[in-house]
């Protein structure tokens, strides 16, 4: 086939106004502020019914959206951000692929891995996590994320003690049953943690996981025992012990108990009984 | 009748349109690759991948096959000679509805196999905390069939109500946008949260919900990606309601066929 000769020059010009073309806008797009490249995301519903069945698909690649542009972000070499990631955009985000397919481990996983820590959102990491176990009622890594927010984040030992029971009940991990009784103690309910250590000591079938349990609950029994003291003495005189010791002078205690992990109990100011120890044989050791 | 879907069946095979969406399905062999991208779930990403790829290929044979098939017999005059045969055009039409559904079936059985293979791979590279569940897998794939099938049905209706292009396929896009909504839709009107929508919405978004096919009802893809067990009525309920609603379909494709004049 023969050209027509005009060609012969428009198409040498055209080749070469594309590759300055194609080269200027690849490189406007790599620069391309990341607000725009991930901000607008239609609303969840107008998404829900364009994507008829593909809904699962949908929130993975908004996911996988987010993984790269915050993979895009860090800097290999340092692991440290280059640029402040855009973090209400991806919420936003991962808020719409939860709500495309309320099962995706990918958005949780992320979540819990930025949220809490860079953004200091633990409560809106939890708010995901908890809206994720109504759906994955399987999984025990949810309640184990929440749980650990609640404790290490947020100081609600009571909701920590809480999720850590069901993460235990769920994977039957001696670890959250350990952490679940610490919690529980922590949070004031000593007595509910000596009950539920010693009822999962005995169905425990390792002897390893059941004398650990023990130890645990033989920890927080002497922890009641100051605990009662310590409410008498309140009853008594009107106002909070100082110290353990003074229990002891004023004979409502035969001794200051034992503590299993060899540390030594003391009063917070509150009036809360802690140990030295933490309730850990690492902590004992120091 | 058996001539017919034969014939049929051959002839989409030939078909170039069906050599370029074989073409499409290259894609498959790029899912273990794109799901090793997840984070946690890679076994899962690739049967999301896997499920929602054949279904779209689906969807486009649909359409294609189903919106054309007696529309392009038309306009090539085929029907003319075929019909001036003994043969009355009820059973050509169903010949032809029947060869379609087995060519979606067949492509299904082949596509299906591959994807089954691609899960199998990546659910290597990193294996799930959950089992696949390969019977829902398969529930999942034969939900899809059934619901293409219910569009191919409707594919061929607006085929006999027009002999143009533009209603057959634009027709079955918005049958097929519309029976993905509808529950939704139904869902929506009668919450709380459109309390104060007048009463004659309500019964408007609730007839239409009747009327038009609920293809919500054939999405097992939670159950086939994570392995969520499925009731027996989430099994029989669409299979039911595929077979009364395609008939009722047919029938009426088949009604008008036979009374429709051909120039």
């Amino acid at each position: 086939m023969k050209l027509p000769r005009p060609l012969y020059v428009i198409l040498p010009l055209l080749m070469a106004s594309y590759l300055l073309v194609v080269f200027a806008l690849a490189d406007y797009m790599k620069n391309k502020p990341f607000l725009e490249k991930l901000g607008y995301i239609p609303s969840v519903n107008t998404m829900k019914v364009l994507a008829a069945d593909h809904k699962q698909f949908l929130s993975s690649s908004l996911m996988l959206k987010v993984i790269m542009y915050y993979g895009g972000l860090v800097d290999k070499g340092s692991n440290s951000l280059l640029v402040p990631a855009d973090y209400p955009a991806m919420s936003r985000t991962i808020d719409a692929a939860l709500k495309l397919d309320p099962y995706n481990i990918d958005c949780y996983y992320f979540a819990q891995a930025i949220l809490p820590w860079d953004v200091g959102r633990a409560d809106l990491a939890n708010r995901f996590l908890e809206y994720g176990m109504t759906y994955r009622t399987w999984d025990w890594s949810l309640p184990f994320y929440a749980g650990f927010n609640y404790a290490y984040f947020m100081k609600d030992y009571a909701n920590a003690a809480r999720l850590y029971r069901r993460a235990a009940e769920l994977s039957g991990n001696d670890m959250f049953m350990n952490l679940a009784g610490r919690y529980m103690q922590r949070s004031g309910k000593t007595e509910m943690a000596i009950a539920y250590l010693d009822l999962m000591a005995r169905s425990a079938r390792q002897s390893a996981l059941r004398k650990s349990l023990g130890i645990r609950r033989d920890a927080f029994l002497a922890v009641l025992t100051i605990e009662k003291a310590r409410d008498a003495y309140q009853q008594k005189n009107g106002k909070l012990p100082g110290s353990v010791d003074d229990l002891v002078q004023a004979g409502l205690l035969h001794g200051v108990p034992h503590d299993p992990y060899g540390g030594t109990f003391y009063l917070r100011n509150d009036g809360s009984v802690n140990s030295t120890s933490g309730f850990s044989f690492e902590g004992g050791k120091k | 009748m058996v001539n017919i879907v034969a014939i049929n069946l051959l002839a989409i095979i030939r078909d170039r349109v069906f050599h370029g969406i074989l073409v499409v399905a290259l894609l498959f062999l790029l899912i273990p690759s794109i799901s090793s991208l997840s984070m946690r779930q890679v076994t899962e990403l690739s049967i999301t991948l896997s499920l929602s790829l054949l279904s779209f290929i689906l969807l486009l044979l649909s359409i294609s096959l189903g919106a054309t098939s007696l529309w392009k017999d038309i306009e090539r005059r085929y029907t003319y000679s075929v019909l001036s045969l003994p043969l009355d055009r009820g059973t050509f039409l169903v010949g032809k509805f029947v060869s379609v559904t087995l060519f979606l079936l067949l492509a299904t059985f082949v596509m299906g196999a591959v994807a089954c293979a691609m899960i199998w791979l990546s659910s290597g590279i990193y294996p799930s905390e959950r089992p696949i569940v390969w019977w829902n897998l398969v529930a999942c794939i034969g939900a899809d069939v059934l619901k293409y099938t219910v569009l191919v049905a409707y594919a061929f209706l607006f085929s006999t109500l027009s002999t143009s292009f533009f209603l057959p396929i634009f027709g079955t896009i918005s049958v097929f946008l519309a029976g993905n909504a509808t529950q939704q839709a139904y869902d929506y009107v009668h919450s709380q949260a459109a309390k104060t929508l007048p009463a004659l919405v309500k019964n408007a978004a609730s007839f239409l919900y009747y009327l038009l096919p609920n293809f919500s009802a054939f999405d097992l893809k939670v159950n086939a990606i994570y392995g969520i067990p499925l009731t027996a009525k989430a099994l029989y309920l669409p299979v039911l309601y595929f077979c009364i609603y395609t008939s009722l379909l047919i029938i009426a494709a088949t009604a008008i066929f036979s009374r429709s004049e051909m120039k």
